[in-house]
């Protein structure tokens, strides 16, 4: 992959802790932490589904390509019980995605933190969580 | 910490506490498959075991962890080495990561257990184990019954269970050799016998000693020793995991990565 998306190679980008990953699947299997993404875009679709909720996101590369990237979350359960709902993320948002990608190179990756345009964090009640127990 | 992120940094720098909990395991060599991705939420009250009107154990409750997840080996004491028969080890190292039955929403068997909350729900003449996640599936335990003499192999056996002291064991057969014991791929024949020997040590507080006796796939049984958090106020969620999986065609590579 060119430098079409900015991949953030910096250790502080790791520390963002936001979303919980949480599989039936063994997530070094299918991630590679060595990929991190960090990607631009409007979610066109949401999906609240098991095992995970996904959403997509249309991403123009360099070139003005656009690539509709498909960002995977914890299930659904996970997400309620971390404070979030079916409507935190929809259709429309402008988001920026910090996430591992797919080790098969696929436009897929594991997402970790979401900010919507205004800068708000779509789910600041696990990223805040995730901040206390990281002092604990 | 209850969940996790993604990143190994991250990993390494707090010190996680997983679904297969377990006092005796180092805290880096851990999967990432985090601990039911639950809210700290509640204090758990502390006291005592609650007792049911016939003065054994209640057991009833939403739990977390209390079997592996990720490595099958986080349960066993210091100093314990999984006593891998040459053919098992071969299976192991021969599997692929995409093929393990719990990523392509099959069930976990025992004593693996996924990384959701489960309810116990305790009557006179059963026990089941209600499952959010491992495919919301549920296993069911006969008080005080019998193991047929000739129990058709299936993913969670055929259980029976009695009280020693204020301990439930919970005696497992006919299993098949379907499901991996973990992330890893630690294997089992349908010789796989289990001896699960759970007592609530507080109000709080549900200890799993699990004997694994496979005589296929490991040289003598071994015990695993796990731990399970009670969830107070928690109420288990729908989890239909074949709605929706689409990992299996993007995860590579061997399984022996928790």
């Amino acid at each position: 992959m060119k430098a079409k998306f900015a991949v953030v190679a910096c250790a502080a980008a790791l520390f963002t802790v936001s979303l919980p990953v949480l599989a039936h699947h063994s997530f070094a299997a299918e991630y590679d932490e060595k990929k991190p993404v960090t990607l631009k875009g409007t979610v066109t679709k949401v999906e609240w589904t098991n095992p995970h909720a996904r959403f997509y996101v249309d991403v123009k590369d360099d070139s003005g390509k656009t690539i509709n990237w498909n960002f995977e979350l914890a299930s659904p359960n996970v997400l309620i019980r971390n404070g979030w709902t079916r409507k935190s993320l929809k259709e429309g948002d402008q988001v920026t995605v910090q996430g591992s990608q797919a080790k098969d190179g696929a436009y897929l990756a594991n997402a970790r933190s979401v900010v919507l345009a205004d800068g708000r964090k779509v789910f600041a009640g696990s990223s805040a969580e995730a901040e206390k127990e990281k002092q604990q | 910490m209850r969940f996790l992120n993604a990143a190994v940094l991250t990993v390494i720098a707090i010190a996680p506490v997983f679904a297969q909990e377990n006092v005796n395991a180092p805290a880096a060599a851990t999967s990432p498959a985090g601990s039911g991705g639950l809210r700290r939420g509640p204090q758990v009250p502390k006291g005592p075991t609650p007792r049911l009107a016939d003065g054994h154990p209640d057991f009833s409750g939403v739990w977390n962890g209390g079997g592996p997840v990720g490595d099958l080996t986080q349960g066993l004491a210091k100093g314990e080495k999984i006593p891998l028969l040459p053919e098992a080890e071969a299976l192991m190292k021969s599997r692929d990561s995409k093929d393990d039955p719990e990523a392509n929403c099959l069930p976990t068997g025992v004593p693996r257990i996924a990384p959701y909350p489960w309810r116990i729900v305790q009557t006179p003449t059963h026990v089941f184990f209600l499952f959010e996640g491992n495919i919301h599936s549920y296993r069911q335990i006969f008080m005080n019954g019998k193991h047929p003499e000739d129990p058709d192999p299936t993913w969670y056996g055929h259980s029976t269970a009695k009280w020693d002291g204020d301990t439930l064991v919970v005696d497992t057969v006919g299993f098949n050799d379907k499901f991996w014991f973990d992330f890893r791929g630690h294997p089992h024949t349908e010789k796989l016998h289990t001896i699960e020997r759970y007592t609530r040590t507080d109000f709080g507080t549900l200890q799993n000693d699990v004997t694994i006796d496979d005589p296929g796939a490991y040289s003598k049984p071994f015990t695993l020793h796990f731990t399970a958090r009670l969830r107070p106020g928690e109420e288990l969620m729908e989890y239909i995991c074949q709605e929706n999986n689409q990992d299996v065609n993007h995860i590579k590579g061997k399984a022996g990565t928790p």
